[in-house]
């Protein structure tokens, strides 16, 4: 069933992507391995970049919720600022998540966030107080940041 | 084992034994516990709310008030002082404790006030007003604060307050018998903080016979009887646990003004209400509104001993929901949906009819399908996992996480009302105020209800009922775009399996497609977020932010999270 729901969901994202998003999977005979593309909202630090989020769904999907992390380094307050790219988000929390709940609202949800970091559910609580205090120098390191991993040469 | 069971038995009893003398230590040492956390709880709330300062209230623009008004008893600045406020408010002890209502009352009038503005220019029914805790739960920032930054004298709301409840009553007098206040308490086990089981209990429902009824919870005890755990007629029968931390007297659940409330009454291990100890060991609290999806925890886990009556008792409160059990356009839908099945002819029913779990039409004839009582309905194959769980017969809807008991008696009386009078008259009385009682409109108020509040200045002053849609508001920012849109996809009450429609939830509002549940939406969802007048929220209590007090190494040792970041 879940592999249904998720060509479902795959052609559905294919054929209509979301605003900045493009999604293909990491290896086409894996459905549970995709590749995310998403493009840096406008305005926010990240604009210009590209960003490969990989986003992985576990067998038990939908009643489990999927997995998405960040394989371009990226400076967020609810990214992890390493290679894994760990991303806190809400609603993939395993109580939060409700089946009817999809990849689309997901990867929407995601890119909402690098437009509209919060930082008081911070993972990188040093960024968070950064973007807090300092938002200027946490926009030019974002920014900086996005150009080093984010822009393709 | 046999000494602290018998002994335990006497705990208000002093001297106490060396055990039950750590078990009131442990109290304390919550006690002391709760308020740092609580206060916590209130930073990151209003923190996490990017128009919010730490001391503002839900109302965005009446910041510069509440700040500037240091002993201003708004019903705005109230929020904010609540979780330190119980604290001072238990400590002067009996006297102020056995007045709380007035001061929530007073309260209330504020929230009256301030509704009466922004709202209705009529009464709304009384299935109007049971929906709209819920349904209401859709304002735009922008239009409420004007009243609210000027709430009215002191003097008349309270003595307003006075009056409140009866006028209440009479006015609901006359459809009452069918709209009874009802609340049901599920057993809730905290699922990612690796606590320990709370105490089992098969789940209970109460319909109140009158709104002056009170639910009195306290400990099971031999004398009162067995409880009715789901009695069929309207009952107030006191709520019994089978559990050494609950007291014989602990709580009590009131419905006052249309809003059900928690009020600790002088336990000595603690009343949590999502995380928030209400007062201090034997005292009383003040009135607290809950609302569906809340977490009440009574006691805490006596570490002292493993067997289950040591276990505190964490209830899942369901209430607002009887939107949900009375015809509505959505299950009519959806009772018209089953019976065109297979007659090819399926067109045109607004909400969606995909299974929210393969996402697969529900349409196609001859296959199996599972309705719930909340009318969404899926494949039998595909909802099965969640059927046959480990909480059977209990059953959570998926989509609007409505639980149900599976194992509950068929009801096969074909009594229902016509709802006919209802429906004619809910949506005249509240076109202008948007959300209409049946709580499948709410949002597509969110456009009319800004616009027309300014108008409606002069609608009638005291709406006591729709203090409940003043603390059950959402702050929201302006989503013109979506409006159009609104109306055409969530005439149904929980039309979560809509594909836009969780797209949109996660832009716009995670408690647009679930009315009566907004506690566990993700409340990391940008631009939105929620809160009560007085209430913690729930959600606000992460997996790194364990509020409640826990005691996870022995009788006497905290593990220290509780108090700290």
């Amino acid at each position: 069933m879940s592999q249904k729901r998720i060509a479902k969901e795959l052609a559905e994202l294919t054929e209509s992507p979301p605003e900045g998003i493009t999604v293909e999977l990491a290896d086409e005979a894996n459905l549970y391995e995709w590749k995310v593309y998403m493009d840096g909202p406008e305005g926010s630090p990240y604009q210009k970049g590209k960003f490969l989020v990989k986003l992985s769904l576990p067998t038990g999907y939908p009643f489990k919720p999927p997995t998405v992390s960040f394989a371009t380094r990226i400076y967020h307050p609810n990214i992890t600022n390493d290679e894994k790219g760990s991303m806190c988000l809400g609603m993939l929390r395993a109580d939060e998540w409700k089946p009817s709940s999809k990849i689309s609202a997901v990867l929407q949800f995601a890119r909402q966030l690098l437009s509209e970091p919060m930082p008081d559910d911070a993972i990188e609580g040093r960024i968070a107080d950064q973007y807090n205090n300092d938002n200027n120098r946490y926009r030019e390191i974002a920014r900086e940041w996005t150009r080093k991993h984010a822009m393709a040469e | 084992m046999s000494a602290s069971t018998a002994t335990a038995s006497t705990l208000s009893d002093s001297p106490r034994p060396g055990r039950l003398r750590r078990l009131s230590q442990l109290r304390a040492y919550t006690q002391n516990l709760s308020s740092p956390s609580g206060q916590r709880a209130r930073n990151s709330l209003s923190s996490r709310i990017p128009w919010l300062s730490p001391t503002s209230s839900e109302f965005p623009q009446s910041q510069g008030t509440s700040t500037s008004c240091p002993d201003d008893h708004s019903p705005l600045s109230r929020y904010t002082s609540a979780p330190t406020g119980y604290r001072a408010d238990s400590q002067v002890s009996s006297a102020e404790s056995a007045s709380p209502p007035p001061i929530d009352s007073n309260r209330s009038t504020d929230m009256a006030r301030l509704r009466s503005v922004s709202a209705v220019s009529g009464r709304a029914p009384r299935l109007g007003r049971t929906a709209t805790p819920e349904s209401l739960t859709q304002i735009q920032t922008a239009p409420v604060p004007a009243p609210a930054t000027t709430p009215s004298p002191e003097p008349t709301t309270a003595s307003d307050a006075a009056d409140l409840p009866i006028s209440t009553l009479d006015a609901q007098s006359p459809d009452a018998p069918k709209q009874r206040a009802t609340i049901r308490f599920f057993p809730y086990q905290d699922s990612y903080q690796n606590s320990r089981p709370s105490l089992p209990f098969v789940p209970i429902s109460r319909t109140l016979p009158s709104e002056s009824c009170v639910i009195r919870v306290g400990r099971y005890s031999e004398r009162d009887g067995i409880p009715i755990p789901n009695p069929v007629e309207p009952s107030d029968a006191p709520v019994g646990f089978k559990s050494k931390v609950v007291s014989r007297k602990h709580c009590e659940f009131m419905y006052v003004n249309g809003q059900w409330h928690v009020k600790d009454v002088g336990s000595s291990s603690g009343t949590f209400l999502n995380h928030m100890r209400l007062s201090q060991p034997n005292m009383q609290s003040r009135l607290y509104t809950i609302k569906d999806g809340d977490i009440v925890q009574l006691g805490i886990d006596f570490r002292g001993g493993e067997e289950m009556i040591f276990r505190c008792v964490r209830i899942r409160i369901e209430c607002n929901r009887s939107w949900q059990q009375q015809p509505n356009e959505f299950n009519k839908n959806t009772e018209s949906l089953i019976k065109n099945l297979g007659k090819g002819e399926t067109a045109d029913y607004s909400g969606c009819r995909e299974c929210s779990i393969c996402l697969g039409s529900v349409l196609r004839p001859y296959q199996c399908l599972f309705m719930a009582a909340c009318a969404h309905v899926w494949h039998y194959k595909c909802i099965s996992r969640l059927l046959h769980s480990p909480d059977y017969p209990m059953f959570q809807c998926p989509n609007c996480r409505a639980f149900t008991d599976l194992s509950a008696e068929v009801d096969d009386t074909n009594d229902y009302e016509p709802e006919s009078k209802e429906d004619k008259e809910a949506p005249a009385t509240t076109e202008e105020n948007g959300p209409a009682p049946r709580s499948e409109t709410q949002s597509p108020s969110i456009t009319p209800l800004a616009t027309d509040m300014p108008h409606q200045q002069d609608a009638i002053p005291e709406e006591p009922d729709l203090v409940t849609d003043v603390e059950n508001m959402h702050l929201q920012e302006p989503r013109p775009d979506v409006d159009t849109e609104d109306s055409r996809s969530t005439d149904s009450p929980a039309p979560d399996g809509s594909s836009d429609d969780l797209s949109r939830s996660a832009t716009r509002s995670a408690a647009t497609n679930i009315p009566g549940w907004q506690s566990t939406q993700p409340l990391n969802v940008p631009h939105v977020s929620h809160l009560r007048a007085d209430t913690p929220v729930r959600s606000e209590t992460s997996d790194d932010n364990p509020l409640t007090p826990r005691n996870d190494s022995g009788p006497l040792a905290f593990d220290g999270r509780a108090g700290m970041q």
